[in-house]
């Protein structure tokens, strides 16, 4: 060998692999820092004595997932491995695998080692695979993959030395190709390839071909080479997609072979809590306590802020009321425009405590051990295993919980994940159902700790969820699906939750309601407040109908004001709407008034309570100060002298609201999802017949 | 002058919601319709 030959070293991997470690394990002090030509990226070189007669200089290139760049930092290593006048072109390339996600890293590999540079494999952090339970058949994988593998400690130093002992021997690397493309994809385009670009390796002009917007470095004839194969776009990208899928289909055949993670022989803290958070009992048991947590947090931390608010609001409206000049306008701010506003400001707290706790558990970590965990029951009852995400983000809202099906290959599954999706407990069914259980469920403790008002609201987001899985299973039979997509989720390192990013979550989200469903609610108050302002002869004669009625009775001027007001409501065009549909809504126990809110709610749920906040503020006398739940709560229903919103009432429009599709913004988005109205329209009616069913029926039982 | 305001109030109110719920929103931006954004 030649004395003090210098080769040139690319050292590639995939972020956060240990590859700057690997680098200052390798070049000690010998480091310089400078730029890329022309841009801002760092460019990190440096020089290490690998043997008595050989040193290398090693550039430290920029940490990428795959030779595809979509980032400049990747632009980089695309540019440094294919132009071979590049003042960094490598003799020999280090590819460093970090051994946990050695899967997602072959692909790296393989591409690299496809352009048949002298290529060694370095799989980084071996001193965690005991701890990970994690074993290799190195010799195997040195067969499979047709090259040299180093496992190192680049952190503890280990097998440093080893790493450099095999660099000397770079002349003598298997250079052939891991995956054969051509035959894969499409063998006569790279037949003509191959005879066009002669000089190149097969895989380096395939490269080109699909890269060339990156590669700065072509001359005008190599630009009209490739132009001749690039004309179908279409095709190059769906050839690039075939190529990504062989690989992996390739990796993970050889990995099959040689990488195995046995969990249960796994002692690292991470894999001790995995067993612990995903075991088939205790899993489940953990996941329903912090439910529990969660809901009886929003009972207990909601309330204080929620009277606040509810409080400040009647009393601004009285104080408007009083203060303004008389007239209809002064009436629509202080019975229309008040009530709507705090409608919509209530719910904030149980929205913000409600998004606290579900951003802490995505932060965690926690949240990818619920989705696994519930795949083993989703499976079960037919359904597959990434209809779990979507599933579980309609906790916060259907909309985008629809959309997120999209990544469901099957369309049978899709649709019936869609389908079930408005079925789990939104957050726009939280200020409902919160409300109806303060009225309905007395505040008590079972067993010394747990509120049942807080047991109550996590007893109605399982009903949706159970709702949502008997409902996959009939549509499963009904639509025959016959092929479960695979499911595969990469579980993140647990840490600690960022308060920044916490708080960031919790305020887009509270700012989401109020300019969304907010200014929805504010716009029905102010429409609801105008139809029960207004109406036709009976309306406008209001005043003296009533006191000709009332001329015989002895009753305060008082009661005759409040029969006057009723009197009104009832004839105003909401009374009378709410009046024609009565006949249907009686046997669930709700009367005109509540139908009107549930007319109103048909376009956001949570429309219902400021609806009535409306109606009654309308109805009542407004120089009083009363809260919407008071309000609520002194309801009486005339013909049986008991609250209207009794204990029966009140489960009959739990259990309605809880089966209901009572969202326009969900079924326009089936819609859209399904290019179709059939199944809005199926959706629509379905679950609307259901939660009319079940609440006409749980009234009769209960009343 | 109270009736006008209520009025311009009402027909603000409802020209939101059907604007809201009847015609589609134009999308900002160089947003592809299957994006998710």
């Amino acid at each position: 060998m030649e004395k003090n030959k210098v080769v040139k070293v690319a050292l590639v991997g995939n972020p956060n692999t240990g590859k700057t470690s690997l680098f200052n394990q390798l070049t000690g002090l010998n480091q310089q820092v400078g730029n890329y030509p022309g841009i801002t990226v760092d460019k990190k070189q440096g020089k290490c004595k690998i043997s008595e007669n050989l040193s290398a200089e090693i550039t430290d290139l920029p940490g990428t997932y795959s030779i595809n760049p979509s980032t400049l930092d990747e632009t980089i290593v695309l540019e440094t491995l294919l132009n071979k006048n590049n003042s960094s072109f490598p003799d020999l390339v280090v590819v460093v695998a970090e051994v946990e996600n050695l899967k997602r890293n072959l692909l790296l590999f393989s591409q690299i080692k496809d352009l048949q540079i002298p290529t060694i494999l370095v799989i980084n952090m071996k001193d965690q695979m005991q701890r990970k339970g994690i074993s290799i058949d190195i010799i195997k994988l040195k067969e499979e993959l047709k090259s040299e593998i180093i496992l190192i400690s680049a952190r503890k130093k280990l097998g440093i030395e080893d790493l450099k002992g095999e660099l000397v021997n770079y002349k003598n690397w298997d250079t052939s190709t891991i995956a054969n493309i051509s035959d894969r994809i499409d063998a006569t385009f790279f037949k003509n390839l191959k005879k066009e670009f002669s000089g190149f390796s097969l895989y380096k002009s395939w490269l080109l071909i699909t890269q060339k917007n990156y590669c700065s470095f072509l001359s005008e004839a190599q630009l009209n080479k490739i132009n001749k194969f690039t004309s179908d776009e279409a095709l190059i990208n769906k050839y690039q997609h075939k190529e990504t899928i062989y690989r992996y289909q390739k990796i993970n055949e050889i990995l099959k072979k040689t990488y195995i993670v046995d969990k249960t022989k796994a002692t690292d803290f991470r894999s001790k809590l995995d067993r612990i958070l995903t075991h088939k009992i205790f899993g489940y048991v953990i996941f329903a306590f912090v439910l529990l947590l969660i809901f009886q947090s929003i009972f207990a931390w909601a309330t204080f802020p929620m009277e606040l608010i509810d409080g400040f609001f009647a009393k601004l409206a009285v104080v408007t009321n009083n203060n303004l000049p008389e007239g209809t306008f002064s009436n629509l701010i202080s019975e229309g425009v008040i009530p709507g506003i705090g409608g919509v400001l209530i719910f904030i707290p149980q929205i913000t405590i409600l998004f606290i706790f579900i951003s802490i558990l995505e932060e965690t970590g926690y949240m990818s051990r619920v989705v696994f965990l519930m795949d083993k029951i989703m499976r079960q009852f037919g359904m597959g295993g990434k209809s779990i995400i979507p599933l579980i983000s309609g906790t916060a809202c259907a909309i985008p919980a629809i959309m997120a099906s999209r990544n469901i290959s099957s369309w049978r599954e899709r649709l019936i994940t869609i389908l079930v999706i408005p079925f789990t407990t939104c957050s726009a069914r939280l200020p409902v159902y919160t409300i109806l259980i303060s009225i309905i469920i007395p505040q008590k403790y079972v067993l010394g700790i747990f509120n049942l008002q807080g047991l109550t609201l996590m007893g109605l987001y399982f009903l949706g969820f159970t709702a949502a899985i008997l409902s996959a299973v009939l549509l499963n039979f009904v639509l025959k699906v016959k092929h479960k997509s695979l499911f595969a989720i990469e579980m993140p390192n647990y840490k600690l939750p960022s308060v920044k990013n916490i708080f960031y979550t919790v305020v887009e989200k509270v700012k989401a309601f109020i300019y969304g469903a907010g200014t929805i609610i504010l716009a029905i108050s102010i429409v609801l407040w105008f139809l029960a302002s207004n109406g036709l002869h009976n309306f406008k004669n209001a005043e003296q109908i009533v006191t000709e009625q009332t001329s015989n009775q002895t009753i305060s001027k008082e009661e005759i004001h409040k029969k006057i007001a009723s009197y009104k409501l009832e004839n105003s065009y909401i009374g009378m709407m709410g009046k024609t549909i009565e006949p249907v809504i009686k046997p669930m126990g709700y009367d005109w008034k509540i139908g009107i809110a549930l007319i109103s709610s048909f376009a956001a749920r949570e429309v219902f309570v400021g609806a009535l906040a409306t109606i009654y503020n309308v109805e009542s006398d407004s120089t009083t100060t009363t809260t919407i739940k008071q309000r609520m709560d002194s309801e009486i229903n005339p013909i049986t002298g008991e609250k209207r919103f009794n204990f029966a009432t009140g489960v009959s429009l739990l259990l309605f609201y809880a089966f209901a599709m009572q969202c326009m913004g969900t079924l326009a988005i089936v819609k859209r999802e399904t290019k179709t109205w059939k199944w809005p329209i199926l959706q629509l009616t379905g679950m609307s017949t259901l939660a009319y069913i079940i609440s006409v029926l749980s009234y009769t039982f209960l009343h | 002058m109270q009736e006008i305001l209520t009025y311009i109030v009402f027909a603000i109110a409802v020209g939101f919601l059907v604007k809201k719920y009847f015609f589609k929103s134009k999308k900002k931006g160089n947003c592809d319709k299957d994006c998710n954004c």
